[in-house]
């Protein structure tokens, strides 16, 4: 396949294309349809998910560029790519039931997953910041409107509204970075700036700094998170599941390519930068989820403090914890997705519940669902053998061979906080008097938790495709 | 036949444990009531304290009352566990009898390996049953007493509920020393000095819900952990020198160590002095002597068979029979051998001034076992190890028949133990009354009972003897003669004769059933027979060839001995008649001299009532220092540091800042862009000042 | 210096006129109009809004929609003008370019349409 138009190949865009195009046609089907083909619509969308995934990984191997650099497909972007791809699906298969009630049947919100899964794959691909800022706000955009998909429910706008005011206030913060960057190197491609930015000037360290407030708003990392908990509760739970999944992917993806292509040159100054938020994010991440009533707001403290463990890979800076990193982010989605599954199940007589004492008891009326559930808190704590612990043996490995005992160390006794939180939950589920029994769980909560559940589980078992996938995703930023 | 003899008991002990298990268990089939029981000995204890701190001499009498409120029916097969128990515990001292012979007369030294034990570098070690002619004496001895007591138990006990665990601790108790005689090595030998330690706690503290019982059984646990520390010591010691704990290793390599020196916090000892003394140490604490006697008058919290058993007969002497045991180490150690005289000699008197004024019957016997086992050291301290044995045998049989006469006219007067509340008892319990008389005039030595060979060939070796302390033991045996004599007699007048103080129990007062005449008369036997028959054995021309290789003894002593001056035999018996007569006078011509006389000098008599003020010293010295270092390291060492900047410290710092972030969250856009703007500030600032280094 | 201020020339010129025409608007009706006001005159005018009230008042939320909607295609004409006057340098690539666009917005206008948000009520 050539296509190509002014020279520049479409091929690596290809997925993209799909996706865009594919959405574009759905939303004409939604629109001509009404209401009525939400359920169809969203369908079509997984199955839409699932063809651009495979385009995606059918791509011809290698490293294709195109747009003059700005686009950029190696190993790394289709690994991310992927998750993000798979988390995205799951969302939209989580979100079923939410969208089968009568009064909630948006065929939107399909479609603005996609357009915010395409933003994801712009992002993640992005190689210089112009395409980056594009993927940015595509993908930002349709989060906005999707936090507040449930317009009736004043929590839901008001999180769609909170987001969006900081969600600009950030993007402003990128945007400016990016111009200072621009300035100091005269170029906004990737590869130009790291030929560049060889030494710490202070005006491109500032741009720097911006532009990584920007991104670190993006993974939800302190000071940059406070909009985290707030959200998430707001915002019904498929999305929040949402909110806790993909996006995490794009942003910690174009984080980790930024800092480690673009300023190669500067790693002492950035470094410092990803320290600093890592401590505080793994720190408040922890303590914080403690004070937590509400399983929503927990988990936007638990994803706070589990973005400072994966960019404590990061903060390495090297291949490794590139490495570390991306082993990290995919167990994390794994965990991330498999606990909203449960989180959506718990209803009773159809009205969900939210909050922690809920669960109390859940071993005696629900043994498998509480099973599942405390191993992945279990995980989340970083428990071995489960997942959660591999994840975080890879990033702090990665710390350790880089010097960085005391975020190694400080990341250790903050997991060891952490685990506080989810073992009350275990202790909640196992040994306090039941308050009543669950709703059934449909079908496809339980697919999603089996399967993410038993990767949890058995991850130990055969870790290897995995590690190695991540292991030449990161090979390919170096 | 020796592992029969040896496992016999051990094979009873389990059978009545698993009775008594099923019978607690048929009695609380939940378990629940048992919880109760042991909060209630939790809760006991501190009111222990209390009692132990005003001192236990007089309110022995209510306390005993307590477990005949006990209204449980007793469990399903007692009687079957009792005549088990008994019955195999017969079997076994007729097959000691029988080795007794064999091994003694006809020669036959036993070592039987029964299996590997320890096998871990210089260590090897394996059960083996060890049995000469010291071991046989002890066989007999031992399972010759504890016959007699198990069959003494069925009619003590029988209205106690829990006989069958009774049965067992005593079975158990029977297998643990029998472990210990028969030991070929150190280590086998703790085993069976930690057993025997065990079973005593147990049976002290068999009455859990006395809380009195409950502090004696703790007491004589840890005083006697004072013991085996040294003991411990002391068998590392000889492990880090000959590199073994087997006893014919050990004695081979002793003569080598001969000028050795261990360097001991510093100080060069000498290692075979040092090693001597830290196992004499061991025995200081199991024989109660001076020092590390205190448990021992506490422990007759236990039923009055327990104590004719553990604590006059056998478990008291083991002290005794280690240090025999150990005789080739402790003939090359004359320091250490001057030390055992001293504090054998020191007891020896110090145990018979308190027995002159105790008023609790078992008491008065206790502080006499206490102050025989001085002489028994004495014995050893002379190097005159078969007299010590020769002493041990006697006072077994005489000591176990006054334990089990006072458990009689204990039985008779339901349970009273205060002599001061009996009297004129003779026509009551004339058999008993008879078996005390024969008991006392044994102890006292009386010309041609036991006691009176055995001790009188201690007070000859004593003189004797050249050590440096010899005189010094001498003098105190003598001295203490005349006390046993007085205090003993004392007892037999204040208990049998003399107006009746106690009309109601004095009326109720009856002879006690067969079960418990029968071993008092074969003890009263004995007490007659274990003397005569055997002196030449022990303290005679016949010792080499009796004991062979299992003693070294001092090779002059014997003889020595039948070179002594014609008066020194005669001293003891002059003693002895002067104590009776005193007795007489003050208990029976003239009761109110007692009193004047205590009176007259109210100060020693406090100070021996008192028992010397030891407990009120040791509760100064030891027990409040600890009780304030464990109070300190509980509130201060473990409550405030370890708690307070350790889990629960920083626990409550983890909730504060969790309480601190999450006021941070505050719900307000503009907090939250405010957050993320200082951020930003905050980075910038950092790298304008140059901190992030350029 | 002066070349790069020359060729601003033209822009002062445009700012000037532009000036002199708004403020000749402005000013015009202040001299010549007939003023006679009346309360039905000075009332709420079209939009329904009182003319000096508070500004954080509530208002139909359909304003913002149409104010919406207008700026996307005011955007995409904005869009267009340059691409008209490069139009001819472009070549092909140029043209199927803001087709795409082009259709990627009528796509939008359509949703628009069928969900009715160009209808008032």
């Amino acid at each position: 396949m050539t296509i190509t138009t002014a020279g520049y190949s479409l091929l690596p865009v290809l997925p993209e294309l799909m996706l865009a195009v594919g959405a574009m046609v759905l939303l004409m089907i939604g629109a001509f349809n009404g209401p009525k083909v939400t359920g169809l619509v969203t369908t079509l969308a997984v199955c839409l998910l699932v063809v651009v995934g495979a385009a995606e990984i059918m791509l011809p191997a290698g490293k294709h560029v195109t747009f003059g650099g700005s686009f950029i497909v190696d190993d790394y972007a289709r690994f991310l790519k992927v998750l993000a791809i798979i988390a995205s699906a799951v969302t939209l298969i989580l979100s079923r039931e939410f969208l089968a009630d009568q009064s909630r049947r948006i065929f939107e919100y399909a479609i603005l997953v996609l357009l915010s899964t395409l933003g994801m794959m712009v992002l993640i691909s992005a190689g210089d910041l112009i395409m980056l800022y594009l993927g940015l706000e595509l993908m930002s955009l349709a989060l906005y409107v999707v936090a507040a998909s449930n317009r009736d429910n004043a929590k839901s706008t008001e999180a769609g509204l909170k987001y969006f005011v900081l969600g600009a206030l950030s993007s402003g913060m990128l945007l400016y970075g990016a111009s200072m960057i621009y300035g100091f190197t005269g170029t906004v491609s990737f590869a130009g700036i790291a030929a560049e930015a060889k030494t710490g000037n202070i005006g491109l360290v500032f741009g720097l700094v911006f532009l990584l407030a920007g991104l670190c708003f993006k993974v939800s990392a302190v000071p940059f998170h406070m909009w985290t908990p707030d959200v998430y509760e707001g915002a019904p739970t498929p999305v929040t599941a949402f909110f806790a999944s993909a996006p995490k992917v794009a942003a910690l993806a174009v984080f980790t390519r930024v800092t480690l292509t673009a300023f190669p040159g500067i790693v002492v100054q950035w470094q410092q930068v990803v320290v600093f938020v890592s401590l505080a994010s793994m720190v408040l991440g922890s303590f914080a989820a403690i004070g937590q009533t509400n399983i929503k707001r927990l988990m936007a403290y638990s994803s706070i403090g589990h973005m400072g463990f994966a960019l404590v890979g990061l903060a390495a800076g090297t291949q490794e914890g590139a490495q570390g990193v991306l082993v990290y982010i995919a167990i994390y989605v794994a965990m991330t997705l498999g606990t909203f599954a449960i989180i959506l199940t718990m209803k009773r007589n159809g009205q969900p519940v939210e909050t922690i004492k809920d669960f109390a008891g859940l071993s005696r009326t629900n043994p498998i669902i509480a099973f599942f559930f405390a191993m992945f808190l279990f995980s989340l704590a970083g428990v071995p053998p489960l997942a959660g612990f591999f994840g975080k043996f890879y990033v702090f490995m990665a710390a350790i061979k880089s010097g960085l005992f005391v975020l190694a160390v400080v990341g250790v006794l903050a997991s060891v906080v952490g685990a506080f939180y989810y073992l009350s939950i275990v202790k909640l589920m196992y040994f306090d008097e039941p308050v009543g029994k669950l709703d059934p769980m449909r079908v496809e909560l339980r697919t999603v938790l089996a399967v993410a559940g038993l990767f949890n589980v058995l991850f130990f078992v055969y870790p290897a495709p995995l590690v190695s996938a991540a292991a030449f995703a990161a090979k390919s930023l170096f | 036949m020796i592992q029969a003899l040896v496992f016999l008991p051990l094979i009873g002990a389990l059978i009545a444990g698993f009775i008594a298990i099923l019978g607690a268990h048929g009695r609380n089939p939940s378990g629940d009531e048992m919880d109760h029981a042991h909060d209630d000995h939790g809760h006991g204890d501190a009111s222990a304290h209390a009692h132990a701190a005003h001192g236990h001499d007089d309110h022995g009498h209510d306390d005993h009352d307590d477990h005949h409120h006990v209204a449980e029916p007793a469990a399903l097969g007692s009687r079957a566990a009792e005549l088990i128990t008994a019955g195999l515990l017969v079997v076994s001292a007729v097959l000691s009898w029988m080795t007794f012979v064999d091994v003694a007369f006809m020669h036959h030294d036993a070592r039987i390996v029964l299996l590997n034990w320890i096998n871990s570098g210089d260590l090897q070690l394996s059960w083996t049953l060890r049995v000469d002619t010291l071991t046989a004496v002890m066989l007999v001895v031992v399972t010759t007493v504890s016959s007699l007591v198990h069959i003494y138990s069925l009619g003590y006990m029988e209205d106690d509920p829990n006989r069958p665990r009774f049965m067992a601790y005593l079975s158990l108790f029977t297998f643990m020393m029998l472990m210990l005689v028969t030991a070929d090595n150190l280590l086998q030998l703790f085993f069976g000095w930690e057993g025997v330690g065990l079973a005593s706690y147990l049976l002290i503290g068999f009455w859990f819900k006395k809380p009195s019982a409950n502090a004696a059984a703790i007491k004589a646990f840890v005083v006697n952990r004072v013991g085996d520390f040294g003991f411990l010591l002391g068998i590392f010691a000889l492990f880090m020198l000959v590199g073994s704990t087997d006893l014919d290793t050990i004695f081979a390599s002793a003569p080598g160590l001969t000028g050795k020196t261990i360097n001991f916090f510093g100080w060069h000892a000498d290692a075979l002095t040092l090693t001597c003394l830290l196992l004499f140490v061991g025995a200081m604490g199991k024989s109660a002597q001076f020092l590390l006697h205190t448990w021992l008058p506490d422990a007759m919290e236990g039923p009055t068979p327990v104590s004719a058993l553990i604590h006059a007969a056998t478990m008291v002497t083991a002290g005794v029979f280690m240090v025999a045991r150990m005789s080739p180490l402790f003939e090359l150690a004359p320091n250490a051998q001057a030390v055992v005289m001293l504090v054998g000699a020191t007891t020896a008197f110090f145990a018979a001034t308190i027995g002159l004024v105790q008023n609790d019957i078992k008491r008065i016997v206790a502080y006499s076992t206490c102050s025989q086992l001085g002489y028994m050291f004495v014995a050893l301290g002379t190097g005159a190890y078969s007299v010590a044995m020769f002493h041990l045998f006697t006072h077994a049989f005489f000591k176990a028949l006054l334990f089990l006469g006072s458990g009689s006219v204990i039985y008779a007067m339901h349970h009273e133990q205060d002599i001061r509340k009996m009297g004129g008892l003779w026509n009551k319990i004339p058999f008993t009354y008879a078996m005390m008389t024969i008991g006392t005039l044994a102890l006292t030595g009386f010309p041609f009972t036991a006691g009176y060979f055995s001790k009188d060939a201690i007070i000859e070796a004593a003189y004797a003897s050249h050590t440096q302390f010899a005189f010094y033991g001498f003098l105190m045996t003598v001295v203490a003669a005349l006390l046993t004599s007085f205090y003993s007699w004392r007892l037999v007048f204040k208990t049998f004769h003399g107006e009746p103080h106690d009309k109601k129990h004095y009326d109720a007062a009856h002879e006690a059933p067969l079960w418990m005449l029968v071993p008092l008369a074969v003890l009263g036997i004995g007490s007659f027979a274990a003397g005569f028959p055997f002196k030449e054995l022990f303290a005679g021309h016949h010792v080499g060839e009796f004991f062979r290789e299992s003693l070294k003894m001092n090779p002059h002593i014997i003889e020595e001995m039948h070179h002594i001056p014609g008066w020194v035999p005669y001293v003891p018996t002059v003693m002895m008649v002067l104590g009776f007569l005193i007795s007489y006078l003050f208990y029976v011509r003239k009761p109110y001299l007692p009193v004047e006389l205590a009176n007259q000098h109210p100060l020693l008599y406090k100070f021996l009532l008192n028992k010397w003020y030891f407990d009120e010293l040791y509760e100064i010295i030891f027990v409040r220092p600890a009780k304030w270092i464990g109070h300190f390291l509980w509130k201060k060492g473990d409550g405030m540091i370890i708690d307070g900047l350790g889990p629960d410290g920083i626990s409550a710092r983890v909730l504060n800042i969790t309480r601190g972030v999450v006021k941070l969250q505050t719900g307000y856009l503009y907090h939250y862009a405010f957050a993320m703007l200082i951020g930003v500030a905050g980075l910038i600032t950092w790298f304008i000042f140059g901190l992030g280094g350029q | 210096m002066n070349g790069i201020l020359h060729n601003y020339l033209p822009l002062v010129v445009f700012i000037g006129i532009a000036s002199v025409i708004g403020l000749a608007l402005l000013i015009a009706p202040f001299l010549v109009a007939y003023q006679q006001p009346d309360p039905e005159k000075l009332s709420a005018y079209e939009c329904g809004f009182n003319a000096f009230d508070d500004a954080r008042m509530k208002f139909d939320v359909r304003f913002y929609l149409v104010a919406i909607l207008f700026i996307i295609f005011d955007l995409e004409v904005a869009f267009l003008f340059p691409w008209a006057v490069a139009f001819g340098k472009l070549g092909a690539t140029g043209f199927w370019s803001m087709i795409v666009f082009l259709g990627v917005l009528t796509i939008g206008f359509a949703y628009e349409w069928k969900k009715g948000a160009l209808e008032w009520d």
